[in-house]
């Protein structure tokens, strides 16, 4: 019964393995196929898509303006979300509770309606669409999980951390600048990331808020309307490359700095 | 050195919602001593070096530093360090930078921390671990650069709040002689906490018994070990003999009483007792004697010997009195004449100056 069991699990697991990627390889097999159209069989191979990716200076700029979105508002979240976790964490004050759910709520809001809402009330305050709405919006939905995450770790610092360094002659902005900021480095080094990837890949705050130029979701989008091609497959590629590489880092590292400091 | 106290603890009262933690506390302690607070957990111990280190606020009363009142001074402000429970060092730190934090605090210029770190390094044989971190050490070693870092400022006061807890039994013993040489070498006040009697009968100068956040006894180790005026004192601080009558009345300085029809002296220190009135008193496990005749001490009374303990350099022996209903004293006497003793009857002698009279 128990291997039975066992077995049923793990054919479950693969399956779903399979179920994620068979459509990933799928695309990137695609994107060296030499030939217009997407489809088997595939009777020859080339680079020449990827070639195209790199020489084509709409895509190179796209890429570039997708990043320097993503890091502005990865700042702008982590200043605000960093603070908004000490605030939270360090005192039970009245209507604690209200202001965690408040905080918590727009990475819970349905991407659609939010981005509608941005849309409305950047032309309310007469902020044109473009870089800086992207990045305001993308900076409020990604402050939940920079507060959720500098939260958890700041749970895990020792109240006597804190009293040791006031012991030994430091203010209270002292302490944090030298102890607790040190401490949470490891949370909003991983923080960081993962609004780095949330940004990088959102279409419809980007789409809603964008003006003339696109950003890569956007490009990439525009793209599949004139019709599917290899082309953008390699794209895809290159951005699917990408993250996943700077995810798996970020990963390793935080495990490892967090287990340095503990 | 004048004669005022280092530390003024005047008439504070602290509340953590219902419970009291501390009340209406008094106490002085001087220079260059070593006091240890002592008590079970929640008697107030804890409480008390918290204020004196400015984590806690006292609801009332004052407590004064070297003169100036520093009870509404934050931490930072005070010349006063601690050694943590968990000792609280910097995980991100090396050592060196553990001790030197506070030095860069006081603005004091490179040169300078270098030679204070190399001079508390050297003193406390820390040496070679400089450029580790505290995840690299071990726990006595740990133990010791927790009281570098707080050391390094050149403290008035030395506050440690039970700093040998974690350490196991041999290592704990090691240190206890190592901090109490420590603060001799640098004439420091040490102000210590723990609910380790041991502890506190090896390193202090002056034991401060707390119960229920009010100072039960306060006096030197051998005071209280051997003239406890409080049952709870008695009964905290070593092993000993209850022994319950009644009051009969006083003979000069002694206090006579009636122990199941044997009548008995002791001597009262904490506490004036009234003839008829039910009496408690202490006699340590040591100071009965054993003998083949009546002996010629203030108490005497004959015993069978029920049950022997062997403890390695000494002997506990349960003695059944058969005159006082055969209620039973327990003796540590060496190991010699605790196998001599056979089932015959053996006298049992002891000073009324040894047994102590109770408050209850």
């Amino acid at each position: 019964m128990i291997r039975g069991n066992r077995i049923f699990l793990s054919c479950a697991y693969w399956a779903f393995v399979l179920y994620v990627f068979v459509p990933l390889i799928l695309m990137v097999m695609m994107g060296f196929k030499d030939s217009k159209f997407i489809g088997f069989p595939i009777r020859s191979w080339t680079l020449d898509w990827y070639s195209g990716v790199f020489a084509d200076a709409e895509v190179l700029s796209t890429f570039g303006y997708s990043i320097a979105i993503a890091v502005l508002s990865t700042i702008a979240s982590v200043v605000v979300g960093t603070w908004i976790a000490v605030l939270l964490e360090r005192s039970r004050f009245k209507g604690w509770g209200v202001m965690f759910g408040l905080t918590v709520l727009p990475a819970l809001v349905p991407g659609i309606i939010s981005a509608i809402a941005f849309r409305i009330y950047a032309r309310y305050l007469g902020i044109e669409p473009g870089m800086g709405a992207i990045i305001w919006a993308h900076a409020v939905h990604n402050v939940p999980f920079v507060v959720l995450v500098v939260m958890a770790r700041l749970s895990t610092l020792p109240k006597s951390q804190i009293e040791a360094a006031r012991d030994l002659g430091a203010d209270p902005l002292v302490a944090f600048l030298r102890i607790t900021l040190p401490y949470l480095v490891p949370a909003i080094l991983g923080a960081s990331i993962f609004c780095l990837l949330l940004s990088f890949d959102d279409f419809v705050r980007s789409f809603f808020l964008g003006g003339y130029d696109p950003t890569l979701p956007v490009l990439i989008f525009a793209k599949l309307k004139s019709g599917m091609s290899p082309e953008i497959n390699a794209i895809a590629t290159v951005a699917l490359v990408l993250t996943a590489a700077i995810g798996i880092w970020a990963e390793r590292f935080t495990r490892r700095a967090n287990k340095d400091t503990n | 050195m004048t004669q005022d106290p280092l530390v003024r603890i005047d008439q504070i009262t602290k509340t953590f919602g219902e419970t009291v933690a501390l009340e209406n506390l008094t106490l002085d302690i001087a220079r260059g001593e070593f006091v240890t607070f002592l008590g079970p957990s929640g008697c107030g111990k804890s409480t008390t070096l918290r204020i004196l280190g400015g984590f806690e606020q006292p609801d009332s009363g004052r407590v004064i530093l070297d003169g100036t009142d520093v009870t509404r001074q934050p931490p930072e402000k005070r010349h006063v360090n601690m050694v943590f429970q968990d000792y609280a060092l910097f995980p991100h730190m090396t050592v060196r930078q553990n001790i030197s934090f506070a030095l860069e605090l006081k603005g004091m210029d490179r040169a300078a921390i270098r030679a204070r770190q190399d001079e508390i390094m050297d003193f406390l044989e820390l040496g070679a671990y400089g450029d580790r971190y505290p995840g690299q050490l071990s726990g006595g070693q740990r133990q010791r650069v927790a009281l570098a870092r707080a050391l390094a400022p050149d403290p008035a006061l030395l506050l440690l709040d039970e700093p040998l807890a974690a350490l196991d039994a041999k290592l704990r013993g090691q240190v206890q002689q190592e901090l109490k040489s420590i603060q001799r070498r640098t004439h420091k006040t040490f102000f210590f906490v723990t609910h380790d009697q041991e502890e506190a009968l090896t390193m202090s100068d002056r034991i401060v018994v707390m119960n229920d956040g009010r100072v039960e006894q306060d006096g030197t180790p051998e005071e209280l070990y051997f003239h406890p005026t409080s049952r709870f004192v008695a009964e905290f601080i070593g092993e000993t003999n209850l022994i319950s009558g009644e009051m009969r009345g006083r003979e000069g300085d002694a206090v006579v009483m009636d122990w199941f029809g044997q009548t008995l002296r002791g001597h009262a220190s904490g506490t004036t007792p009234r003839p008829g009135e039910t009496i408690t008193a202490s006699l340590r496990l040591e100071k009965l004697g054993f003998h083949n005749a009546r002996p010629e001490t203030g108490n005497a009374v004959q015993g069978r010997v029920v049950r022997k303990t062997f403890l390695g350099s000494r002997m506990a022996v349960d003695l059944a009195v058969e005159e006082a209903q055969g209620a039973t004293l327990r003796a540590f006497v060496d190991a010699e004449t605790g196998q001599a003793v056979g089932s015959d009857p053996v006298w049992l002698g002891w000073d009324s100056d040894s047994m102590a009279v109770l408050r209850d």
